[in-house]
């Protein structure tokens, strides 16, 4: 009788996982698709310069390379309304807890892009008292953009890169 | 705090904010700021978010080595910031450097400087809600980048000048670019005047707004536009002619409103005078080599100099002291953003809080170049 019992809610269970996976391809998947499809194109970093790769940030917002083909402003106002925090360099150890606060600051889902050799390994000040090694140990990165300045051309690449990652992302939360 | 008896009977309505890191009108700089209502009081500068230790690292690197960091704290002007560095070790070293190395440095320097000031007065564009200067600006500075990048081969970190003249030659090709491309950018600067500089829109947000008067000016230490737009005139290429600008003509625009509108208008005044040193300076481009030969690791005999040149800022100075050995002893730099800085918390008072922007960008001020 319990065995039978058993075999009674097995077979529920297959039934509701059966359901469940059905669900997920008809409804599941569609809802992840439009949702990350609509956080790809708005993705509103915060304005937080930490060093001298902020200048090619800035021309990638020129009227050249017009990084808001792809739906990314420059400068926006609260940190609430980001979703995308770019590290512009070098993070010295004053800045390095103000990065933390911010980045806990914003709403998920965020992402991080780590700009220029500073912000991946310490770059050219790797044997500086004040500078840190990467920031790595702060906050999770997304997409590295390696250069010293990268240029406008190689940020883009990285922004089209990230909208990739968000594209592909396995989850509803984006992640 | 005693700060808020000091300054209003009703300490109530103090109201004590910070503006930056993170804020759009602050990069990488935070100011305290004490509010009276929509009035600033008080405003306190805290620098000092990238300081990266440069001096320091220059006593562990040799002469050539600290080329490529010392350029990095202003990125946007970093030939004027090795400028003064190679005019110094080559005074340290007893060098002559050859004259088509002295011109193409200047050349250098002012296409630096009009990279410099177009990023300047696009971003002073965004602040006072004109955004064809933003757009007409980062999209004309990239051209310049342009002809710089065929000179040097890199869009902003040049490395161009470097002790003993410069890295390399000018291309032939570059030359004819050069004069064209200063063509061009003056009738473009005429378009600036009009829509940007004679905008009522723009007169009304920034005329008669954080005025320095002279005498300020001079007790505060400014320098570069800021000291030039408030009358005092005062500019290393005139006063202390190097390298081969007493061969050249050209003017130091002054000013004597001492506000914002004229801070910027000084820097397209800047800009004038260096497409037309530019201009001089490839049509008398004299021929021969470029640098002197220098080993990778040069000994440079010991003593001390001071040397400084006039950067897209203000005036860039650097005090090197030589032991001997291949690597500096110390290494001083002396920035005109930190010599400007002192003057924010005198004209970040009595003023709206709209105004901020405006006064702060008017300054010039790159942080990473303050902070070093
Ligand atoms: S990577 Fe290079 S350009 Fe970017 S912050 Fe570091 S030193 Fe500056």
């Amino acid at each position: 009788m319990v065995v039978a019992q058993q075999q009674k809610t097995g077979a529920f269970q297959v039934l509701v996982g059966k359901i469940d996976d059905v669900l997920q391809y008809a409804i599941g998947d569609p809802m992840r698709y439009l949702a990350n499809w609509g956080r790809l194109y708005s993705l509103w970093p915060v304005h937080l310069e930490t060093a001298c790769c902020s200048v090619e940030v800035g021309a990638a917002a020129g009227a050249r390379f017009d990084m808001e083909r792809f739906g990314t402003l420059e400068a926006f106002g609260s940190l609430r309304a980001c979703d995308l925090i770019i590290v512009m360099g070098t993070v010295t150890r004053k800045l390095a807890p103000r990065l933390k606060l911010v980045y806990d600051q914003m709403a998920e889902p965020k992402w991080v892009i780590a700009m220029g050799a500073c912000s991946i390994t310490g770059g050219l000040y790797f044997d500086s008292y004040n500078v840190l090694r990467g920031i790595d140990d702060i906050i999770p990165v997304d997409v590295y953009v390696p250069g010293c300045p990268p240029r406008a051309e190689a940020f883009l690449q990285g922004l089209v890169l990230l909208q990739e990652k968000i594209r592909k992302a396995p989850s509803l939360s984006g992640r | 705090m005693t700060l808020e008896s000091e300054f209003s009977p009703d300490s109530d309505r103090i109201m004590s904010v910070s503006l930056g890191p993170q804020h759009p009108g602050a990069g990488h700089f935070r100011v305290r700021l004490w509010l009276d209502g929509d009035y600033v009081v008080r405003s306190e500068p805290d620098a000092g978010y990238v300081h990266r230790g440069e001096e320091k690292m220059g006593e562990y690197r040799n002469y050539i080595q600290n080329v490529p960091h010392l350029e990095r704290p202003v990125i946007l002007d970093s030939s004027n910031i090795l400028f003064p560095y190679a005019t110094g070790v080559d005074e340290l070293m007893n060098s002559k450097v050859p004259a088509r190395g002295q011109y193409l440095r200047v050349i250098m320097s002012e296409i630096n400087r009009i990279i410099s000031h177009m990023y300047f007065i696009a971003i002073q564009g965004y602040f006072q809600g004109h955004t064809t200067m933003i757009a007409w600006g980062m999209g004309d500075r990239d051209l310049w980048i342009d002809l710089a990048e065929r000179i040097a081969g890199a869009r902003v970190t040049f490395a161009y000048i470097i002790p003993g003249g410069v890295r390399n030659d000018i291309p032939e090709f570059a030359i004819e670019k050069g004069l064209k491309t200063c063509d061009w950018f003056d009738k473009r600067m005429d378009e600036y005047e009009k829509i940007y500089f004679e905008n009522p829109m723009v007169h009304q947000r920034s005329d008669h707004i954080g005025v320095l008067s002279r005498e300020d000016a001079i007790a505060y230490g400014a320098t570069g536009t800021v000291a030039r737009a408030s009358g005092l005139k005062v500019d290393v290429r005139k006063d202390e002619p190097y390298s081969a600008y007493p061969d050249l003509e050209f003017e130091t625009p002054v000013m004597t409103q001492g506000d914002a509108w004229a801070r910027t208008y000084v820097a397209l005044l800047d800009m004038r005078e260096a497409v037309k040193i530019i201009r001089q300076a490839l049509k008398k481009l004299p021929s021969g080599p470029v640098r002197l030969k220098l080993g990778p690791q040069p000994r440079v005999p010991a003593g001390e100099v001071y040397s400084r040149t006039e950067a897209a800022r203000g005036e860039m100075s650097y005090h090197i002291i030589s032991d001997g050995s291949p690597r500096p002893y110390r290494l001083k730099i002396g920035v005109p953003s930190a010599k400007n800085l002192r003057v924010l918390p005198h004209l970040l008072r009595d003023v709206h809080v709209a105004d901020i922007p405006v006064i702060y960008w008017g300054l010039n001020y790159w942080p990473v170049e303050s902070d070093r």
